[in-house]
């Protein structure tokens, strides 16, 4: 067994003991995706000049000599950060992101920055100005998106856990497309500083992992109180001590009423099925909830809220401070018209004048507005079905992940999908996508959603899962 | 046919610098006598990734400010995002709290043109960060034209309060009288220090025109006063101007005027306005303010002005007069009231701050916080003088060698050759019989009755007053000569 084949709590454990040294670990890690990257392409920049430099330095900490990957949307100090966009050029952030920081100071090790839709808008990563990335369970396929490259890079073997970011379902789905398990936290209770804002309302960073309790190791550092951030929590800090004895006895598992005659990929509903079968034998009750909002409005919500927050948050791209700008420019308006016309991609370009529109002052009440109001209505949509159930089950995506480049023209799938990922960002819940096995080649996770603020009991229960589909192997990479 | 009457309606929007160490987004400090450019963060430059974060003092202030203007104080305000595109923007939105404001429903009052009191209302006070500053090489310092500009963020995300009155103002010297009073009000209370050299404290007036045919003129809104002789000045131009195109039966085009301090005049806005919208913060969760910090703040408010002036004249017997001067500058005044704490008359100190003090400091160029004298020492200058232990002239002189020599009373008086307490008694009666003596023609018109007015027995005191150097008390000299030739 290859170092780089180690999950991070073994990995830890090997480093405290003296087995491995982190110097060995990282020339794993490096020869892995020294070997891979090139059918994968996870990395917009790779760091190993900087890792190296930290390698010499004194390292303590729990997380001391592990390799990691960030999303490329998440600001390091020093090291290019592009949210895979031209606009912000070669751009280097004065600062850490407040969870990449907990993570240096916690001995983390950065080989890179890894590849993502633009500013993160977009499910199959290949919606970036530094080109696609692949799956590494079949590198014809997209590895989903936005977090693409953060899930591929965990998947391939390159590092044992990364970070990324979901706004909509951007850490959810492609833990799903890539098989890994990926958590998007309760809104608030990982800060947001330094990750470069989507939709500030719906963003919420969190860790993919190839165990469960990876991911409690993970968020037992950066889940931490951070005053950079208002929207953060303020009481103390949650307690994701990994336990053995948990179990799901008598706890209820829903799935949402209205999404039941929704169309799945065979290999989904059939992972479905035998989570059903599982959850049932370990004592648990099956349940449904309806929750008739979501169903209708959710999608429409979801998108006049993230598109109006998103075209205030790209304002500031300008080509005044930093990034991508023009210097023959005849004025400041041309300037800007130039750098913007430039500098984004036509994804990201289409969803500014669609937040411009929705916000426009003579439709604000109409879009803006009303969707503010029905975001409170399906908060409470959801509060009521936690008064019923403890969990809600329910697919990460319908689909299995599509060949690069192929477009699927089912635009109910489409909303079908939306609708899987996007209230769950809207209410602020927790959201893990678990793996529950293959489908020929390819991984198959699902998702189970929480009550806000439940994360350590949704790892827990996510644990119980795992024991009993078993956890991931490490994709091929494309290597034969 | 009568003569049409026209009647200005204005409204008038103030921006002040709340007073904080620090901006109201970020931590950087806002001293602004640095180097362009260094009181910067990712913050306040609206790097990718950075997220605001309420200062609580900026909001303190903010109601301090508010509660100056009688306004109330709202439990729960939130922030917007307030787009356009400018290159003193860093983020391309101000974060401003718009209609939802952290206080609101004031008045402060001004003099109609009777004299008689009007109630200004003031609809709110909400909180915003200022943009930076911008320097162009242009002539005119304006953006457009300019082959270069420079920006300097150290003045983006400092804290500002936009105060924003109702159209109660109907010339420009209720305006200025309000911009005055509100200006005195604010630094009263500590919210601002409200220097107009300093940029804290900036205008925009909206100018309408009602008229007595019952026509109503479109309302424009004129920016860029930043003294209250230009507020003074671009009101009543702007009223010249309306005045003129609705009497020619024209119609004043509603838009964004410029003035143009030089010229004295106002230009419509070259560039088009930004189109705007609003959009909730979402980094900012809303302001909640509890009961207890508004009872905290309203704990920390100081006696306005106008109450305290009255109290002055009701209390104290000052004179409306003096005691307008006095309140007029909150430093001033609790200089004055230490003095009084401290003993002294308070007509009569007053009378000497209003005077002796205000001279020393207009010809010094100085603050009152500046000034040397302590209030405890004047006091008991006062009191001195009061007891007649100094007649009034040397009291004067002992004040003004103590300020130019920053010495005590007691070296002021023997340096000045002063004898406290004065001439009396047999010293005094020793100098009368000499000065007598040396006058013999004087005593004997006297004593011969033809001094029917008293003439010659003034001479005397004079003479006596002046050997005296006039430590002497005039009323006990005239006693002693009036004895001595009997």
């Amino acid at each position: 067994m290859e170092l780089y084949e180690l999950d991070l709590y073994s990995m830890i454990e090997k480093l405290k003991a003296k087995e491995i040294s982190p110097q060995e670990l990282y020339e794993s890690c490096k020869a892995r995706i020294d070997s891979c990257e090139e059918n994968i392409h996870a990395f917009i920049t790779r760091t190993d000049d900087f890792a190296k430099k930290q390698l010499s330095e004194n390292l303590s900490g729990i997380f001391a000599g592990v390799p990691t990957v960030m999303k490329d949307n998440l600001c390091t100090q020093g090291i290019k950060t592009t949210a895979a966009s031209k606009i912000l050029g070669d751009w280097r952030p004065p600062y850490d992101a407040t969870a990449w920081k907990y993570l240096r100071e916690a001995g983390a090790i950065l080989m890179g920055k890894v590849n993502m839709d633009e500013f993160a808008m977009g499910n199959t990563c290949g919606n970036s100005a530094y080109g696609p990335t692949h799956n590494p369970n079949d590198i014809s396929r997209v590895p989903g998106g936005s977090s693409g490259g953060s899930a591929a890079a965990v998947s391939a073997g390159y590092v044992p856990f990364s970070l990324g970011s979901d706004t909509g379902g951007s850490i959810r789905q492609p833990a799903s497309f890539c098989g890994v398990y990926g958590l998007k936290p309760t809104y608030g209770m990982v800060s947001r500083y330094g990750l470069i804002s989507y939709g500030s309302s719906l963003d919420q960073i969190g860790p993919f992992a190839r165990t469960i309790r990876d991911l409690q190791l993970v968020m037992s550092v950066i889940a931490r109180h951070d005053p950079m951030d208002s929207s953060c929590f303020r009481e103390k800090n949650p307690d994701f001590t990994h336990r053995e004895d948990v179990n799901i006895k008598g706890k209820k598992f829903a799935l949402v009423k209205e999404f039941q005659d929704f169309t799945l990929d065979a290999p989904i509903a059939d992972a479905m099925t035998k989570t059903r079968k599982v959850l049932e034998d370990e004592g648990a009750i099956i349940v449904e909830v309806s929750l008739p909002v979501v169903a209708r409005y959710a999608v429409a919500c979801y998108y006049a809220l993230a598109m109006s927050e998103a075209h205030t948050n790209l304002e500031r791209y300008d080509g005044v401070r930093y990034g991508y700008t023009v210097t023959d420019a005849a004025g400041v308006k041309e300037m800007f018209e130039r750098v913007r016309s430039c500098g984004f991609g036509s994804e990201v370009k289409s969803r500014i004048i669609a937040g411009t529109c929705l916000t426009e002052p003579s439709r604000c009440d109409e879009y803006y507005v009303a969707a503010t109001k029905v975001r409170t209505l399906i908060a409470q949509e959801f509060t009521r079905a936690f008064g019923e159930t403890d969990y809600i089950l329910q697919p990460a995506s319908p689909s299995m992940p599509p060949k690069i480049g192929e477009v699927d023209d089912d635009e109910m799938k489409g909303y079908e999908a939306d609708l899987y990922t996007l209230p769950v960002n809207l209410a602020g819940l927790p959201g893990l996508t678990f793996f529950t096995g293959y489908a020929e080649k390819l991984p198959v996770g699902l998702q189970l959603i929480g009550p806000r603020w439940s994360d350590p009991e949704l790892l827990n229960a996510g644990l119980v899962l795992e024991r009993h589909l078993g956890q991931p192997k490490i994709a091929n990479g494309g290597i034969k | 046919m009568p003569e049409l009457e026209f009647t200005p309606v204005i409204g008038i929007e103030i921006h002040i610098r709340l007073k904080t160490d620090t901006k109201i987004f970020c931590s950087c400090s806002t001293n602004t006598d640095v180097p362009a450019n260094t009181h910067i963060c990712p913050v306040c430059m609206g790097l990718p990734g950075s997220l605001p974060r309420l200062n609580h003092n900026v909001v303190e202030k903010g109601m301090l400010a508010g509660m100056a203007l009688n306004c109330s104080v709202q439990p729960r305000s939130l922030f917007f995002r307030k787009s356009y595109f400018y290159p003193d923007l860093p983020k391309g939105h101000q974060i401003s709290q718009c209609d939802f404001p952290v206080v609101a429903n004031g008045y402060i009052e001004v003099h109609d043109k009777d004299g008689n009191l009007k109630k200004i209302r003031v609809n709110h006070l909400h909180l915003e960060e200022d943009a930076a500053a911008m320097h162009h090489s242009a002539s005119d310092g304006r953006l457009e034209g300019a082959s270069t500009s420079y920006v300097d963020y150290n003045r983006a995300g400092m804290p500002l309060g936009e105060i924003v009155s109702e159209p109660d103002i109907s010339s420009s010297s209720e305006a200025v009288e309000y911009a005055m009073n509100l200006q005195r009000r604010v630094r009263y209370a500590g919210a601002s220090d409200a220097d107009l050299d300093k940029g804290m404290m900036r205008f925009d007036a909206n100018v309408s025109m009602k008229c007595s045919d019952g026509r109503w003129g479109n309302k424009v809104e004129v920016k860029n006063m930043n003294s209250f002789r230009a507020l003074e000045r671009a009101i009543e131009f702007e009223i010249k101007r309306q005045k003129k195109i609705m009497l020619q039966g024209g119609e004043v085009l509603q838009e964004t005027r410029h003035w143009n301090d030089a010229k004295g005049v106002t230009s419509a806005s070259r560039v088009k306005e930004f189109y705007r919208k609003f959009i909730v913060e979402p980094d900012l969760p809303p302001l909640i303010v509890t009961q207890e910090w508004i009872d905290k703040v309203t704990a920390m408010m100081p006696e306005m002005p106008d109450v305290k002036a009255n109290r002055y004249v009701n209390d104290w017997n000052i004179t409306r007069e003096v005691a307008d001067v006095l309140t007029d500058d909150k430093n001033l005044a609790d200089y004055f009231e230490a003095c009084v704490k401290a003993g002294a008359n308070p007509v009569r100190t007053a009378n000497w701050v209003r005077t002796e003090v205000l001279r020393i400091l207009n010809e010094k160029g100085q603050k009152i916080s500046d000034f040397t004298i302590k209030p405890e020492v004047l006091a008991s200058l006062v009191n001195r003088v009061d007891e007649g232990k100094l007649s009034t002239t040397q009291g004067k002189e002992v004040f003004d060698y103590m300020c130019s020599n920053d010495s005590s009373i007691d070296d002021a008086v023997k340096h000045l050759g002063i004898t406290e307490g004065g001439v009396a008694g047999n010293a005094l009666n020793d100098i009368i019989q000499a000065i007598i003596k040396a006058n013999p023609d004087v005593l004997e018109e006297i004593k011969s009755g033809k001094d029917k007015k008293g003439k010659k027995l003034k001479f005397l005191q004079g003479l006596v007053m002046k050997e005296t150097k006039g430590q002497a008390k005039p009323q006990e000299v005239a006693e002693a000569i009036a004895e001595a030739v009997k």
